[in-house]
């Protein structure tokens, strides 16, 4: 059976500031490696909402004030509704730095009034001002859902988990560097503990969201190419979601991801 | 008594790391004499003769402003000129502390200053004064790329600065007359031109467009005094258009009316000859658009055509031009050649290779770079990616950067630097295939020297291995080759 994924880049010439463009590179040859065919559909300002129904995995990156605003009321009326519809349809998302602001109920600037979003997330944002400091660094995060744990580790664990593996596969990496202060409602749980960092809003302790198959994170711009198991857990959503399957990913070398992946991990 | 204090102890410092060899003197008199007078570089400006000419951009600066100072030069102005990399307030302190004698007097016709992105509004500011007294101000805006966003912050932003900047000092009254204030703007760069578009006619109310899909409305418009001067310079050749257009793009949505850019042709990045379908705001005509360029590179290009229009704006000739550009020596980092002489086999005479460094700091820069590199048939490409503070410590623009186009012919990459397996990483993705073959063309060296050394043996005797590195990885590769610690 030849296996097919539509991947949405959602506003790739408005939401995609630094890097952002990693996820969808590792995304598309991690399933090319493994013979999954993807095709990447660009939905931009100009794209029908119809062209998102037959997507199997979302993408959606960061973006500087202008660019977002530009984004922002096409976001809430047209293709905000439909995402969500998507994702509480367990179509597997990831939304980073802007984007994961941008899916909740609201932002509410230092000044003015609050920004409103499509609540595709039960969460919101604040900013707290030009005067507190900025969230800026590299982050270390330990996974915290057990669910997504067993999940994340089983596609690609074809010969079995060795200690090592296990021991790297609770860890994320990346890079933070927000002003916004997000906090989460009930119906979301923490996708990660902070271990070094800031993370959602530098007080609780916890870095992003996870929501039935999506993945909101302040790991900005490519999340994916340092933490390629999640890139693989997406993956495997998205086809168990569209061929009502139970699949099993073959595993890949990942030699160089995970000496990208202690540098950081590592670092004090 | 103050600011000769300052300026004492200034030279003092200066002398004292000459002495030391504790550096050349870039920034740290410059710190002590603004620690005592912060407000001396008014004083200093006002002493030059004629005035100032600011570089300000992502890209380009340290290469422009050497080019105008040559030039200049060459015509007899004596210039002051700040060191490369010394672009902040105690950079440009240091280079006038360096120049004037020992009670702060200073002798000299232009000061020739790059400056950084976030420092250009403080030293508008700073001349504001000098403007009174009939000395003029020329600006030169290269671009605006997204760089170090963990450091800089974002190119609106910064954009946003300038123009408000450029808005307090066109508005003096004082600013009226001889052509005290000139800017020079880079028409290819929709929001650079977009500034002088804005001094120069006060904005058409558009009362349709949604100010929330602007997505600018706090813009004001401003008008230019009409006796100031706004110079643009760009590329007028079809030839040199993009087939595709690069993915680190910055600015493709209209300044004006925020509606969609059309390009005519992509020179790079966002650069090129751009229309708004919105409200009709377009690239306007360049008044320089052809010069030759002393350095391969459309980017240097651009730096040419800048140099040439300060040169043109204070009437030096075109011979003069032409000579001092013949003549011209890169800045260190920039396309900057080395010979290294090694020995081809034990006992055997030496044979001599070259290495061309390009610094390259951010995904435009970097695109440039590689663009420039594949031009010249390269046989082994080394790439060198830190993380310190003056690199940014975030990389993840390195997914920005188009190593696809690298990857296509069969030459050696080797990678190095503080972040080395980031690069690696990248490069693993970069590949059509990763496979053994793959595998072998990539060279994974965590030791830099080891890593130049590596380059080097991989090409034949007058060959060359082209390195390009991040700022900091440019300096180290620079003290390995300088300070022979290799081979």
């Amino acid at each position: 059976m030849n296996f097919r994924l539509n991947l949405a880049w959602m506003y790739p010439d408005l939401m995609s500031t630094y890097g952002d463009r990693g996820n969808i590179i590792v995304l598309t040859k991690r399933c090319q490696w493994r013979g999954i065919e993807v095709n990447i559909k660009e939905i931009t300002l100009e794209t029908k909402v119809s062209e998102l129904s037959n997507c199997d995995l979302i993408f959606m990156g960061g973006a500087q004030d202008r660019q977002q605003k530009i984004a922002g009321d096409d976001f809430l009326k047209n293709k905000g509704p439909m995402i969500k519809e998507l994702v509480e349809n367990s179509v597997p998302a990831l939304f980073v730095c802007a984007a994961y602001q941008a899916v909740g109920h609201f932002y509410k600037p230092y000044q003015g009034e609050p920004i409103p979003g499509p609540g595709i997330f039960d969460l919101h944002t604040e900013h707290p001002g030009d005067q507190a400091k900025r969230l800026i660094g590299n982050v270390v995060a330990e996974l915290i859902s057990d669910q997504f744990d067993v999940i994340a580790r089983s596609p690609v664990s074809k010969y079995g988990i060795n200690s090592a593996t296990k021991q790297s596969s609770h860890l994320i990496v990346g890079f933070e560097n927000h002003g916004g202060r997000t906090y989460l409602g009930k119906k979301l749980q923490p996708f990660a503990r902070v271990i070094k960092g800031g993370g959602n809003n530098g007080e609780d302790g916890y870095e992003g969201a996870l929501y039935k198959n999506s993945i909101g994170s302040y790991f900005h711009g490519p999340l994916l190419p340092k933490n390629p198991y999640i890139a693989d857990w997406l993956i495997a959503k998205a086809l168990e979601k569209k061929y009502v399957a139970k699949i099993r990913l073959r595993q890949l070398d990942d030699g160089l991801e995970k000496q990208a992946h202690k540098f950081v991990s590592t670092l004090r | 008594m103050r600011n000769l204090l300052a300026i004492f102890l200034g030279k003092v410092t200066f002398k004292l790391s000459q002495l030391f060899k504790l550096g050349a003197g870039g920034t740290w008199p410059g710190e002590v004499v603004l620690t005592i007078s912060p407000n001396i570089l008014t004083q200093l400006f006002d002493q030059l003769h004629e005035g100032v000419v600011i570089v300000a951009g992502t890209n380009g600066k340290t290469t422009t402003s050497l080019m105008i100072k040559q030039i200049l030069e060459k015509q007899g102005i004596s210039v002051i000129h700040n060191t490369t990399g010394a672009n902040l307030l105690n950079g440009i302190t240091s280079a006038c502390i360096k120049e004037s004698d020992w009670l702060g007097r200073i002798n000299a016709d232009w000061g020739v200053f790059e400056t950084d992105e976030n420092t250009l509004p403080s030293i508008i500011f700073n001349f504001q004064f000098s403007i009174f007294k009939d000395k003029k101000l020329i600006i030169v805006l290269l671009n605006l790329f997204r760089d170090q966003l963990d450091r800089y912050g974002e190119v609106d932003v910064i954009a946003e600065k300038w123009a408000k900047a450029l808005q307090a000092i066109s508005s003096q009254p004082s600013a009226t007359g001889h052509n005290k204030l000139t800017l020079i703007l880079n028409a290819d760069d929709p929001q650079i031109a977009h500034l002088g578009i804005r001094l120069s006619h006060p904005r058409l109310d558009r009362g349709s467009a949604d100010s929330r899909l602007r997505g600018n409305d706090k813009e004001k418009s401003f008008q230019l005094r009409s006796d100031s001067n706004v110079l643009y310079f760009g590329v007028n050749d079809k030839k040199h258009f993009l087939k595709q257009k690069e993915h680190a793009t910055d600015s493709t949505f209209c300044l004006n009316c925020g509606g969609r850019l059309v390009y005519e042709g992509i020179y790079y990045s966002h650069i090129g000859v751009w229309k708004c379908v919105g409200c009709g705001e377009k690239r306007p005509q360049p008044d320089l658009s052809v010069w030759d360029s002393p350095m391969p590179g459309l980017y240097n290009q651009y730096n040419t055509l800048a140099a040439v229009s300060v040169a043109k704006a204070l009437d030096i000739k075109d011979n003069i031009i032409n000579q001092a550009l013949q003549r011209f020596k890169p800045a260190f980092g920039r396309q900057e050649e080395f010979t290294i002489n090694v020995p081809t086999s034990p006992g055997l005479r030496e044979a001599s290779k070259q290495v061309k460094l390009f610094l390259s700091k951010n995904p435009a820069g970097f695109n440039a770079s590689l663009r420039t590199v594949l031009e010249l048939n390269p046989k082994t490409v080394l790439l060198v990616l830190n993380d310190r503070i003056p690199d940014g410590r975030d990389v993840s623009w390195i997914w920005d950067v188009d190593f696809e186009i690298l990857t296509q012919d069969k030459h050696k990459i080797i990678v190095s630097g503080d972040r080395v397996y980031d690069l690696a990483l990248r490069m693993k993705y970069a590949f059509q295939q990763y496979n053994n073959l793959a595998m072998q063309q990539l060279i994974i060296k965590e030791n830099l020297a080891e890593a130049i050394e590596t380059g080097l043996k991989s090409i034949k005797p007058e060959g060359t291995l082209y390195i390009l590195a991040t700022y900091s990885a440019m300096l180290e590769v620079r003290k390995i080759l300088t300070g022979k610690k290799i081979l």
